[in-house]
């Protein structure tokens, strides 16, 4: 039997087909979890709403926009400095966030010309930022405030600005994933192709579903630019209003996730003709052979693979110090969407990691195809998994470590297991060659922290060992390790600095020579 | 030379110092024991104020939703609450305390909660929980009106509305603290246990604070009882700390059931807790012990090494839940403080006749802002663009870059603390809370001296 039934959900029969357990042998048609369903209430889901989806997860990593929620103060408070999404433009989409500040006057009367007055009000005092977003919530969708035709009537009268309308309230769909999809069908409807944009290459890629988690998205950026690629947009990560305008000009969107960002490279194609190529930033084998895919496509390998082979050169003996002293230990692999198939079968091929679980807060069955496909056997797959199934299947897996939000996170330290921010990372970025490391070496030290064993020690009745007044990583992580591991000259730690990212911003990149017009 | 209590000019809100109602009712929930809210509305409510709860405790608390999707919205969602209870109850055989907490889409909508409650009450718990103790509790917190204080307050009231009873008379006070940090809980018992008075601390949060054992079983949740709700109405009397997070329920239970109430003040500094520590000797006649005494002077002892050297006139900022800000002001007064700004995140009809505001306005010398209806934005505008020299920032983490950005030191206190450890841990109410944020304070100005090298030599010798 594939379902898998937990015991604390036994009394919601309907739960039992959102689990499985892959057996010896089996593939995706005799286990696939149902997905993406009604949330069932009451079952204390990990599961956030429509807006922010759309606000907070797609439409704020957009670095030069005020971005500006309709409704009361509570939606934009709460989606407000809880991600890491950084900009190279001194964080303005982190540090502010806006409300109109519906009162219950306004949701008896309306609340159209306090949202005009408040989209002037804004550009007033940001006199710098000439773009917004504007979100619709639950009350505002509700007492059905027509946002777009506010923001025509401002964008006449002040000629200068451009603002976006983002219709995706909170109940508008089971989960986040319903915001997702409304923010990229918005985007497309009404932006892109609004703005031409300057072509600086014969290779010119939006780089869509990357949001710069910790800088991600510039070391991906990196990677492209050292190719001689022009990175016209990035959909959404340290991206550009105005950039993001001039979509339709790439010649490849380049989509890293297919959860939250699929919809808009799927329109692009069917509208303007520009083919999707899924990439992977993380892993080395899946980020080279995603380089080499990209090159491939403009017919520029060499330049994929002298990247490839630098960075391999300098950071491969650091990833495998940390494979070495990784392998076997098991993970629960709980992220919120496409990362259980970004991450599930690369942690065990380049970190020696055992992937006991997947779950997803928010994906599709898709997603758990991919997933699972890519999980070993025994692994436990969970849909909208919630409260009582997580303990539940931590007390089953016994998982050295767990990947998963912040507060999951604390649930999981208190039996013992110590987590990794899978949304926020915790010292990113994990993508690029380096970020990977950084990945390893982050893991590396939750597992091998000496305070687990501390924390095990019952002093009421448990021996005391008194021989030891500290130990290190590497006296836990290397007691059973081979000598030769242990003592290896090649294999090394993580060598790079705390903040890998801001020297990116200062770099300057080779020229290459235009490609010869081909022959009409 | 004027004190001046005005509105925020703007319309709109720019970083917002508080979230809305929901959140300040899920806050007072996670404080009873064996409850576990059901939050009507759509999931983000929920959602995003656990991990708001999380990051400033660091510990997880459950919270549940009712999920409310599209078809919810436009037909109506009663039955997903109907649902909600159902699950909860089958799931999480301990729990006896589900107070159903509106939001706004669920109030626009127009669910009748009340109804629904009356409904689950006599089919659901009737056929399926004949025998399980079961107390289904409407709360009424529509995002659009107040913030998540007056959700705080509103909660507050709710629950003792719900549960007090008179039975025999008890010995025993009613405290209730307000929207307080574990820290300040374990200091406000250990006054009221040096002044051997029993007090029901209610919506007793110390426990927040909760290990890590080495056989795996800590939970947190909050420790205040059926019985203890229960038990409100027959206490000797109510001390509310806070006036606007817990005074409705103090007020309620005075005039329904008698029980003479005292608000205020919030126990900051060495002034507000003699205040305090008077109050109870008044409600209970029991004396003011000498080992208070003695507190009291170790606390003064640490203020006169810090307030006429290094803390007299410095400008101050802060913002704020209004009982901690008003609070916070005045202790600032008494430690030769200068401060100028202090920002309300709501509009309270009732800051106008605050006494505590009124003083304010009487007696300050210098020239002081009282802005209600604030944001962040009011803070940050007026050291950017407008002049306004501070020495020092007091608030909670949400203001952080204005600090970073524009290099001014500050101290975090409030909710939520998130970019500091552990501060929900320390108090700031009592002697040892006044001890604890004069030093803070002064520490703060320390490290900023030293990073700028503004006189950091003075320190050498003191």
């Amino acid at each position: 039997m594939p379902y898998h039934e937990f015991e604390c959900s036994k009394c919601i029969p309907e739960r039992k087909q959102h689990a499985v357990t892959k057996g010896p042998g089996e593939d995706l048609t005799s286990c696939l979890p149902k997905g993406y369903l009604n949330t069932i209430p009451g079952s204390i889901s990990e599961r956030g709403c429509a807006y922010c989806g759309a606000k907070h997860v797609i439409g704020t990593p957009m670095k030069d926009v005020i971005h500006l929620s309709h409704g009361p103060i509570g939606c934009t408070y709460d989606t407000w400095q809880t991600k890491r999404y950084i900009s190279d433009n001194g964080n303005f989409q982190l540090k502010y966030t806006f409300a109109t500040d519906v009162r219950e006057k306004h949701i008896v009367f309306g609340a159209e010309k306090l949202l005009k007055q408040n989209i002037i009000e804004a550009f007033q005092q940001f006199p710098d930022i000439k773009r917004m977003t504007i979100y619709q919530t639950c009350a505002t969708a509700l007492i059905g405030d027509d946002i777009n035709a506010i923001a025509e009537e401002v964008m006449e009268e002040l000629p200068d600005v451009d603002i976006f309308i983002c219709n995706s309230p909170g109940f508008a769909g089971p989960s986040q994933s319903g915001g997702h999809h409304k923010i990229n069908i918005a985007w497309i409807n009404q932006k892109v192709g609004t703005v031409e944009p300057t072509i600086t290459s014969d290779y010119v890629i939006n780089y869509v579903g990357e949001y710069n988690i910790q800088g991600d998205q510039e070391v991906m950026q990196d990677f492209f630019k050292r190719m001689g690629i022009q990175v016209l947009s990035t959909f959404t990560g340290n991206g550009s209003y105005d950039d993001l305008r001039a979509m339709h000009k790439a010649h490849l969107n380049v989509l890293e996730c297919a959860r939250s960002a699929e919809y808009i490279c799927n329109e692009l194609r069917v509208r303007y003709g520009i083919p999707r190529l899924d990439i992977d930033g993380f892993g080395f084998e899946p980020l080279s052979q995603s380089l080499r895919k990209v090159a491939m496509f403009f017919g520029i390998q060499d330049r994929a693979e002298a990247i490839i082979a630098e960075e391999t050169a300098r950071w491969k003996p650091e990833l495998d110090w940390y494979k070495e002293r990784l392998k076997g230990k098991k993970v629960c692999l709980w992220p919120g969407g496409s990362k259980l198939w970004h991450w599930a079968h690369v942690i065990e091929e380049e970190m020696g990691l055992k992937v006991v679980s997947v779950y997803t807060k928010f994906g599709h069955q898709g997603d758990m195809e991919k997933g699972i496909a890519r999980c070993g056997e025994d692994a436990l797959a969970i849909d909208d998994p919630n409260e009582l199934e997580g303990l539940e299947a931590l007390e089953m897996l016994k998982p050295d470590i767990i990947f998963t939000g912040k507060r999951p996170g604390e649930v999981a330290k208190k039996v013992g297991v110590p987590y990794l921010n899978a949304h926020a990372y915790h010292n990113g970025p994990y993508k690029g060659y380096e970020g990977w490391v950084r990945f390893a070496r982050d893991i590396y030290n939750a597992i091998y922290s000496p305070i687990h064993q501390l924390a095990a020690l019952d002093i009421s009745r448990d021996p005391i060992p008194t021989d030891k007044g500290f130990v290190t990583q590497r006296m836990l992580s290397d007691a059973s390790l081979p000598e030769e591991i242990r003592a290896s000259t090649t294999l090394r730690q993580y060598s790079g600095a705390y903040d890998s990212v801001t020297p990116l911003r200062d770099k300057t990149y080779p020229t290459f020579d235009s490609r010869p017009a081909a022959a009409e | 030379m004027s004190c001046e209590l005005k509105l925020k000019e703007r319309i709109g809100t720019i970083n917002p110092i508080f979230t809305c109602q929901p959140a300040g009712a899920q806050y007072a929930s996670i404080g009873i024991k064996d409850c576990i809210g059901i939050v009507h509305g759509g999931q983000g409510c929920v959602m995003f104020v656990r991990l708001l709860i999380s990051q400033h405790l660091k510990e997880s608390f459950e919270i549940a939703s009712s999920s409310v999707h599209e078809d919810g919205a436009v037909f109506g969602a009663l039955n997903r609450v109907e649902e909600a209870v159902d699950v909860l109850l089958m799931r999480y055989p301990h729990v006896k305390v589900i107070p159903i907490i509106t939001t706004c889409s669920t109030e626009v909508i127009g669910d009748d909660v009340d109804g629904v409650v009356t409904k689950l009450e006599e089919e659901l718990l009737q056929v399926k929980y004949p025998d399980r103790e079961v107390h289904l509790i409407p709360i009424h917190t529509p995002s659009f009106v107040g913030s998540m204080v007056s959700g705080y307050d509103v909660a507050v009231r709710d629950f003792v509305k719900y549960f007090a009873k008179k039975d025999k008379p008890s010995f025993k006070i009613n405290l209730i603290t307000g929207w307080v940090n574990p820290g300040d809980v374990t200091e406000l018992k250990r006054l009221l246990a040096e002044m051997q008075i029993e007090a029901n601390v209610l919506f007793e949060i110390e426990s927040f604070d909760s290990p890590l054992m080495p056989d795996k079983s800590a939970v947190s949740h909050g420790s205040t009882t059926i019985e203890d709700l229960i038990s409100t109405a027959d206490a000797q009397g109510t001390i509310a700390l806070n006036r606007y997070e817990g005074g409705k329920a103090a007020k309620f239970l005075e005039k329904r059931w008698d029980v003479p109430a005292i608000i205020g003040p919030t126990p900051i500094g060495i002034r507000n807790t003699d205040t305090f520590l008077q109050n109870l000797k008044a409600m209970t006649g029991k004396p003011i012990p000498d080992s208070l005494v003695r507190d009291r002077g170790i606390a003064i002892d640490a203020i006169t090494d810090l307030t006429h050297m290094f803390l007299a006139d410095k400008k101050v900022a802060i913002y704020g839940n209004p009982d901690l800000v008003i609070g916070l002001a005045e202790f600032c007064l008494d430690l030769e403080m200068k401060p100028v700004l202090l920002l309300l995140g709501d509009e309270n009809a009732e800051y106008e006749n605050d006494p505590r505001i009124k003083a304010l306005q009487d007696s300050v010398d210098f020239d002081m802002e009282i802005v209600a209806n604030a944001d962040l934005w009011d803070l940050e505008d007026r050291i950017k663009n407008k002049g306004l020299e501070l020495d020092l920032i007091l608030g909670h983490s949400k203001g952080r870059f204005i600090a970073i950005d524009n290099m001014i030191p500050m101290v975090r206190v409030g909710f939520p603390t998130y970019d500091r450890a552990g501060l929900f841990r320390y108090p700031v109410v009592g002697y040892k809370g006044a001890t604890w944020l004069a030093e803070q304070m002064a520490n703060a100005l320390f490290t900023d001296m030293e990073y700028k090298k503004n006189k950091e030599w003075i320190l050498n010798v003191w």
